[in-house]
């Protein structure tokens, strides 16, 4: 039994390289060994999304990803979208349109968002309904977050 | 200076702690960790009810990596807790009430190695009956679950006389109407890190709603002084009321861990162990009569309740009077009789959740409504505007309403936005096709904070700092809420600075009065009442100092927009920040507690007589929705929430509660429900416990009222649960426009809708049937079966 | 999670020699969006080998080739929905695919895994069926090429060996004249298994009238099967609201039969009948065959 795999990967741009337990999810990977704490553990069956990070630049349950499965490839999580603590416009629209309440489906949220909006310049509401659909939240009901990425959108097609 | 006037009242701020939670870098209790920290689990029952024959622990204590194994007798000081009664255990010691009772506890270097742990527990039980029908509970001879016996609390209210009130009716309606169990689901599960503190102290932090109550429990348990116990609040990823009692089982828990191997012990419990173990909003039962004359006026109400408390009191005293404050709704009757009662069972216990016992009569009551408008050939808004309190109404308590009473107005607002009168007629007259419109309506009032309850009563710590940033502290938390923000933007009103140069510090029951829980939608009327106060003390000595600067009698200053100005020509005498320093210089406190007390209540419990609550909120809301006739499946596709919060402190905070009450009213009226069979949950994680998605919750449309009320800061009433109690029946009610079926057990899910009646597995257990459902092969689709 | 072995094969014949030396006790790991939810389940029999496929490149495709769609079983869900030639193709099977899941799940989870996993409500397989789909497995010893049919035992379990690898899907893209829908019930409308669904592919002559009828009902029986009962009734006829409706009742009646009258009968037996007569309606209003 191989007790550790040599894994190499890019994180929010970085490479690392470390050996670990080929049991061990993605998630747990960023919060326990890595220290990312940003990306939230609320299920750890896939459903709520708050665990959400980018890989390869789609988002996907990082609770459902080993991590030896991420060898050679890219990951962002939430850390990574304002590593010098200069907000993007997406962070922007969040705080401004009230999206934000308890916090804690935030950063998977941002990273489902961010998904849709790196692929689709112009997402109709339904759109954005959809993409984030596996992102749980119990506090907002979702229209804040989904006028705030409206608004992102809208930002990100005037800046262009 | 009239603070009033400052335009930060009323604005849309952006939140104080969102730029941490779109960064990542805000810390929730499972965030933190300490070098050479050990990990707890706790071994929960394996029997809904049994009694505890013998616990071997001596297989986990000796696997390697384990550093403490703890049962009922290891706990020093008291093994019971409950803020009203005391008989919730830490760790069970003779006896399991319910699955998710704790029977030791292990730390060990990993979770993993404290999981094995558990397994190598060996606990002998000797079962007993299971009692999981609370109405069966109340039979004489039902199995006890507490020696006091199963029935816990009766509450009453009596007014008029009942008999002379359905004699004077035209019509009685009558009708029994069911509510489910319903998880919370934060996001966020439960989590904690407890370590030893200096002193022989221990110091916990975690996302814990109710910091006080938790420290008592903790310091009884481990004998220690309140002052010995340090709880702090991380930031909280929601709790909707469930982050009550299930954490301060886990405080006590960890900090026993901490105390028994001198290390930091962290427990998180996984979304498995939270939904096992986590309290519930509680299941009613409810039985209601209505005698009515045929022009709609209400003679008698007669209504009987029956909460699940489940396996422990919890907040059941409490929740179920609030239930009885409030369950002949908003509408005027000489002639009431209520009965509520909260009953022991070997379910998950009941407790705190948003809406406090409100939900639940608010769906019968709103459906009677309906039902009536029916019998009196009139329409939903008119007879709801017939029978609606007004100023000065009496309600069923004898508490007359001294204060705008705004039904009619919020009513007309959340009609007229949906266009209810038309579409109700339209859709009502529509029988074809498979896919059915309706619109439903409903309306609440609801008594603010606490009430009767108990003490009411909160602190805030307003201090400046030298270079005119400011630091709020106080007793109430926020939650995700966003009270935080509230109490941050009402001091940056009394002092005229912008909200950016206020800081809101997380609750720590070392450096803050004790202010009772935050809960009952209490924070920004009681809590920023105390900012308020507290701001005000420092703002007098900065005045004071300012008048000392400039000569000027402080009585012609104010400030405003960062600066100190002269009242008479608006001219700019010092900005806040100079005034800061100078008040340092001098020597002058610059550090203010406030102190918040509501006004009194009273209550008589043998008549259910008295002003329960010294202010109340007014809202209704109004549904549109598609209901698939054939499959059962409902869609809303307009929602439209209208609340009179007295005065928004924050716009986009008080739009954010209605919405996301809306969402968690439709996931309530439509999807939840915790099931249990004789005691054993049927749902473990979210992909079995099914709440609302952002495709599942239609835009909704919020109109704010403002009629302010001299009881709250600035007029500022409370809008969290407000929010949350009334888009059921709104969607019920639709459904019945649309279908002409009334739907009288929630949720209304495929086979209520389609069937009219909840599809359940034959029973009892062990029973013939049974056994032929297990021949047959599995269909359901949840995680793969782990025999292969 | 207990620990395993983890291999991550760079081309199939590496992989199926992996499979091969383990002794069929290794198991196969795709997108993962099954296993790991069983695997983190206490008291699991974890397997002492995990096979990661997920890097081997050529089980990505999608592709035609000649008059048949060539899938790999690392194609994802996601990748589907988005592929210009299963849109124009075999809309059907994109439509079921972006019912599935999240797009979390949707940007993992594989074609292969839907159907290695053999859960009864897998959402590509019914229409997989429908589109007359087979298998390619691969081995030490060879491939062999089966019906998606006839490829499952009971629910959770195919006819795949444990030293077998799934290295390809096949069927006919749809020709002109052929109509396919998919038709999808859940309690929510995301993140949500299903309740019951129906897949159907009909094609038409030139006079109108169905020549050819394939009716596949989801998480309804135990194995997927196509229900030859209701697809005779149709063919030969014109399409019409109660021609579907018949078929609704016979499909209900062919399932209730199989699996019994149970306490869930009640509900599923009307509702079953109403999916097949809108499946069917849909593929001659909402169509998602052939686009011509």
């Amino acid at each position: 039994m191989n007790v550790t795999v040599a894994l190499s990967f890019t994180l929010n741009g970085k490479p690392q390289e470390l050996d670990v337990p080929p049991n061990m999810t993605l998630l747990t990977l960023l919060r326990e060994e890595i220290g990312l704490t940003g990306t939230k553990r609320g299920c750890d069956v896939g459903e709520c999304g708050a665990c959400t990070v980018l890989l390869d630049g789609r988002a996907v349950n990082s609770c459902l990803v080993l991590a030896p499965q991420v060898a050679g490839r890219e990951v962002v999580t939430v850390e990574g979208l304002a590593p010098l603590g200069t907000l993007r416009p997406l962070q922007e629209a969040f705080l401004d349109h009230g999206a934000v309440q308890c916090g804690f489906c935030t950063p998977g949220m941002l990273m489902s968002a961010k998904d849709l909006l790196d692929h689709t310049s112009e997402p109709s509401t339904k759109e954005i309904r959809e993409a984030i659909a596996g992102n749980l939240c119990r506090c907002t009901g979702y229209q804040q977050i989904v006028e705030a990425i409206e608004d992102a959108a809208r930002r990100k097609n005037t800046a262009r | 200076m009239d603070p009033d006037k400052q335009t930060i009242i009323g604005s849309p701020e952006r939140r104080v702690d969102a730029w941490g939670k779109v960064t990542g870098t805000a810390k929730f209790a499972a965030d933190y960790s300490l070098p050479h920290q050990l990990y707890g689990k706790v071994l929960r029952s394996k029997h809904p009810h049994a009694r505890i024959v013998s616990i071997n622990t001596g297989n986990a204590a000796k696997l390697r990596g384990v550093e403490a194994v703890l049962t009922a007798g290891d706990i020093p000081g008291s093994r019971k807790f409950g803020v009203v009664v005391k008989n919730q255990e830490i760790l069970a010691g003779e006896k399991v009430r319910y699955l998710g009772d704790g029977v030791a506890l292990v730390a060990a270097r990993s979770a993993e190695i404290a999981e094995e742990a558990l397994r190598l527990i060996d606990v002998v039980y000797e079962a007993l009956p299971v009692v999981s029908d609370p109405e069966a509970a109340m039979w004489e001879g039902a199995p006890r679950i507490h020696p006091e016996g199963n029935v816990f609390v009766h509450h009453k209210v009596r007014k008029g006389d009942i008999e002379k009130g359905f004699a004077e009716s035209d019509f009685v309606i009558q009708r029994r109407f069911r509510t489910q169990f319903i998880e919370h689901c934060a996001i966020e599960t439960e989590a904690v890190l407890a370590e030893p503190a200096e002193h022989g102290g221990v110091k916990i932090v975690g996302s814990i709603q109710n910091l006080f109550s938790s420290r008592r429990s903790v310091a009884a348990a481990l004998n220690l002084d309140l002052n010995q116990v340090q709880l702090i609040q991380a930031t909280l990823g929601g709790s909707f009321g469930g982050k009550d009692e299930v954490m301060t089982s886990m405080c006590c828990r960890a900090a026993l861990l901490a105390r028994a191997t001198g290390r930091p012990v962290k427990m998180v419990n996984t979304r498995e162990e939270s939904m096992l173990e986590s309290y519930k909003r509680h299941p009613y039962a409810m039985y209601y009569r209505w005698g009515a004359k045929n022009d709609g006026t209400i003679t008698a109400m007669e209504i009987r309740c029956i909460a699940d408390g489940g396996a422990y009191a919890s907040m059941s005293p409490f929740v179920t009077w609030r239930s009885v404050v409030q369950a002949t709704g908003p509408y005027a009757c000489e002639n009431v009789r209520t009965d509520v009662y909260a009953v022991y069972t070997n379910n998950n216990y009941t407790g705190a959740m948003r809406g406090f016992g409100s939900p639940q009569v608010n769906f019968a009551i709103e459906s009677m409504m309906d039902e009536l408008a029916e019998r009196a050939g009139m329409n939903p808004l008119e007879i709801r505007i017939r029978n609606c309190f007004r100023r000065g109404s009496v309600t069923a308590t004898g508490q007359k309403l001294d204060h705008v009473v705004s039904l009619q107005e919020v009513l007309e607002k959340a009609a007229g936005e949906i266009g209810f009168e038309e579409k109700w007629k339209r859709y009502r007259a529509a029988t074809e096709g498979t896919h059915r419109r309706g619109v439903g309506l409903a309306c609440s009032y609801r008594g603010v904070s606490l009430g009767a309850e108990g003490a009411d009563a909160a602190e805030a710590a307003v201090s400046v700092q030298t270079d005119g940033s400011v630091i709020v502290s106080s007793g109430i938390t926020d939650m995700g809420q966003g009270a935080g923000t509230q109490m941050s933007q009402i001091v940056a009103g009394v002092f005229g600075i912008p909200l950016g140069r206020v800081r809101f510090l997380n609750t720590d029951t070392s450096r803050v009065a004790d202010s009772g829980p935050t809960v009952a939608s209490r924070g920004t009327i009681t809590g920023g009442a105390a900012a308020k106060n507290a701001a005000e003390v420092v703002r007098a000595t900065l005045l004071g100092v300012a008048g000392e600067m400039s000569g000027i009698s402080p009585r012609d200053l104010e400030m405003a927009e960062g600066y100190v100005v002269r009242t008479a020509d608006r001219s700019r005498l010092a900005s806040f920040a100079e005034v800061a320093a100078e008040c340092f210089e001098k020597g002058r406190p610059m550090h203010g507690i406030g102190w918040h007390r509501s006004p009194k209540t009273t209550w008589d419990e043998a008549t259910g007589q008295g002003d329960a609550y010294f202010t109340f909120v007014y809202g209704a809301n109004a549904a549109e929705v598609v209901v698939d006739t054939e499959t059962g499946k409902v869609d809303v596709e307009d929602f439209v929430s209208v609340h009179d919060v007295g005065r928004a402190i924050n716009r986009d905070a008080v739009r954010g509660q209605m919405i996301g009450g809306v969402a968690m009213g439709l996931g309530y009226g439509l999807l939840e429900e915790f099931v249990l069979e004789e005691g054993i949950p049927a749902q473990h994680n979210f992909d079995e416990y099914l709440i609302p998605t952002s495709m599942d919750v239609p835009p909704v449309k919020t109109v704010i009222v403002e009629n302010e009320d001299p009881a709250g800061p600035f007029g500022a009433k409370s809008v969290g649960e407000p929010a949350n109690e009334i888009a059921a029946p709104a969607i019920v009610n639709a459904i019945f426009n649309a279908t002409g079926k009334r739907i009288t057990e929630l949720p209304a899910d495929l086979e209520r809708v389609r069937l009219g009646h909840a599809l359940r597995r034959p029973g009892p257990r062990g029973s013939a049937l049974k056994e032929t459902e297990q021949s047959l092969p599995d269909l359901s689709c949840k995680i793969r079966p782990a025999e292969r | 999670m207990k620990p395993f072995t983890y291999i991550a094969p760079g081309s199939v014949k590496e992989a199926v020699a992996a499979l091969h030396e383990n002794g069929g006790t290794a198991r196969v790991l795709a997108g993962g969006t099954d296993l790991l939810l069983e695997w983190r389940r206490p008291g699991v029999r974890m397997p002492a080998v995990v096979v990661d496929i997920s890097r081997i490149e050529s089980l990505r495709r999608i592709s035609l080739e000649g008059p048949d769609i060539l899938l790999g079983p690392l194609a994802t869900h996601g990748e589907l929905m988005r592929s210009g030639v299963i849109r124009s193709g075999a809309a059907i099977l994109a439509s079921a695919a972006s019912t599935i899941g999240s797009p979390q799940i949707r940007n993992r989870g594989t074609i292969g895994g839907n159907i290695m996993n053999g859960a009864p409500c897998a959402d590509t397989v019914p229409p997989l069926i429908a589109l007359g789909a087979t298998v390619t497995l691969s081995s030490a010893d060879g491939t062999r090429e089966c019906h998606l049919s006839g490829f499952f035992n009971k629910p959770y379990a195919t006819i795949a060996t444990g030293e077998e690898l799934l290295t390809q899907v096949r069927f006919p893209a749809l020709l002109p004249g052929t109509k396919a829908s998919f038709v999808k019930l859940a309690r929510r409308n995301a993140l949500s298994i299903s309740r019951l669904s129906v897949a159907a592919v009909v094609s038409v002559d030139d006079s109108g009238l169905i020549t050819d009828a394939r009716i596949v009902p989801g998480a309804a029986h135990s194995v997927w099967k196509r229900t030859m009962e209701a697809e005779n009734l149709l063919i030969g006829k014109a399409p019409s609201a109660t021609l579907f409706a018949e078929a609704g009742r016979v499909v209900s009646a062919v399932v209730i039969k199989e699996t019994g009258r149970r306490w869930s009968t009640e509900y599923k037996e009307p509702v079953i009948a109403a999916l097949v007569r809108r499946t069917l309606e849909k593929c001659f209003t909402d169509n998602d065959g052939h686009p011509s």
